[in-house]
């Protein structure tokens, strides 16, 4: 197959056409950037979607269940590997998402003869400031994609997402704190897994924190918690 | 998987000097000691570090956190200790990331085990002895309370009822506290905080005053040891500032 170029885009296209197919339905994931730190949000069972990964660093993610575990562990080993032989400052999500996760991902996606990863994941490292955040998501194929307007979101679903993105930037306040952040991720949530209609979305008037027969898992990557390790993992009573 | 952090190092942590011949002098950290009090259990150390009889420094830091629930006090070889320290602090973490959950305390004592057994054959040719104390708690049991362990060179733990120290002014510590724990109080046990952390000052000068090797406390000078307190809210440092406030009530 190697020796035919035309079969091997084929069984590429083949591939991608596979994933996507197996990504439909998955629910979607969010990394928004507020002065309080970096929140993560998925919908999930308990510690299935949203993940600590190092001191400063988050992840969270949609796909296969087993293949979210690898790019986890991945990341992981990757991240206190680097940090042990090193230091923990030298552990930023560029060099771990550029060095070691996308060629994982990139290197799986184009070995034909072998399962593909099916993953889509949000990656977040906290900074000193909003500015100084990173985001970036890494979908199978490895391309990554850092964002640089505050907030990321990822489904199963390309338009879907796209809408989410759109409508989370025109309508989510710059002010809202982390309740309303996670009450307007929810809306576009609903939105997503219903009709994916965002026309006609309505801006939150209260505070909703959870989906009936889901659990909500958020966390924070808090840039203001003392001692080295960021990342915490919400109670929604509180917010 | 199996959460090891150990596992993924290229080699063994502590790589044998296979063809060191002499005795090197090595520097050491020396007087150390963790004792249980109402409000959890004290452990501290002074700054001193020596090498022979040259004091290479005053400024060490012996009392080392690992995670939010167990510390590590270093008496010997800084060198080894200070790597052994880093290391336990990124398995720990490691494997709480990793596996999801936090390592037990027995398999945390166990993992301290492993690293001094790797020592060994450097200790057998003279240098890197560590011979730590590790104080832990079983994180999310409130059923439990912090518990004292010391280690021998060979790797054994072994738990303290009531204390425990390692050093070479360590000796005067230990009978003191013995003394006070069993026939003359107020017994170190059933101190507050206030008063434990002014009794671990005054074990600390007591240790400096018949060891060399020991230093680095001078109230006058706000200089005081290096005390933590593990109690259920976690590991909490004492600053200088608190246990000059404590010193003068």
């Amino acid at each position: 197959m190697h020796e035919e170029p035309y079969r091997w885009l084929e069984a590429i296209q083949n591939r991608r056409e596979y994933i996507v197919d197996q990504m439909q339905g998955g629910t979607p994931v969010y990394a928004v950037s507020r002065p309080e730190g970096v929140l993560l949000l998925g919908v999930g069972t308990g510690r299935s979607k949203v993940f600590e990964i190092y001191d400063r660093h988050g992840f969270c993610a949609l796909g296969n269940p087993v293949d979210i575990e690898k790019l986890r562990q991945a990341a992981i080993e990757s991240a206190h590997t680097e940090g042990f032989q090193r230091a923990p400052e030298d552990v930023n999500l560029r060099r771990l998402v550029n060095f070691a996760l996308s060629p994982l991902l990139k290197n799986s996606y184009e070995s034909i003869f072998s399962p593909p990863l099916i993953v889509d994941g949000l990656f977040a490292e906290v900074g000193a400031s909003m500015e100084d955040d990173v985001r970036v998501r890494l979908r199978f194929d490895g391309a990554p994609h850092f964002d640089v307007e505050g907030l990321l979101v990822a489904s199963g679903d390309e338009e879907m997402t796209r809408r989410a993105d759109r409508w989370l930037h025109e309508n989510l306040p710059d002010e809202a704190d982390l309740g309303w952040v996670v009450t307007y991720c929810l809306a576009t949530w609903a939105a997503i897994s219903d009709d994916g209609n965002f026309e006609d979305l309505e801006v939150p008037t209260g505070k909703v924190l959870t989906i009936p027969g889901r659990e909500v898992e958020v966390a924070l990557l808090d840039r203001k918690v003392a001692g080295a390790a960021k990342y915490r993992q919400l109670d929604l009573q509180t917010l | 998987m199996n959460g090891d952090f150990l596992d993924l190092l290229p080699t063994e942590a502590f790589p044998v000097l296979r063809d060191a011949k002499a005795t090197a002098g090595g520097i050491e950290a020396t007087t150390v000691f963790a004792f249980h009090c109402s409000d959890g259990v004290l452990i501290a150390g002074d700054h001193r570090a020596t090498s022979g009889n040259l004091i290479f420094s005053d400024r060490t830091e012996k009392i080392l956190e690992l995670d939010r629930y167990s510390v590590m006090a270093i008496a010997g070889s800084p060198a080894v200790a200070f790597e052994m320290a880093r290391t336990l602090q990124t398995a720990f973490e490691f494997f709480r990331r990793s596996q999801l959950q936090a390592m037990s305390l027995l398999a945390k004592t166990r993992t301290i085990s492993r690293l001094l057994k790797d020592n060994l054959p450097a200790v057998l040719q003279g240098v890197g002895l560590v011979a730590p104390i590790f104080v832990g708690l079983e994180p999310g049991r409130v059923d439990t309370r912090p518990m004292i362990y010391f280690y021998d060179p060979l790797g054994a733990h072994f738990e303290a009822a009531n204390y425990a120290g390692s050093g070479s002014g360590s000796g005067s510590i230990k009978s003191v506290l013995h003394y006070c724990e069993t026939w003359r109080g107020p017994k170190p046990s059933g101190m507050q905080l206030p008063e434990a952390v002014n009794f671990a000052n005054r074990l600390l000068m007591t240790a400096a005053e018949f060891d060399t090797a020991t230093g680095g406390v001078e109230p006058e000078k706000t200089r005081f040891g290096t005390i933590k307190l593990l109690s259920y809210e976690g590991v909490r440092t004492i600053s200088d500032g608190e246990q000059g406030e404590f010193w003068e009530v």
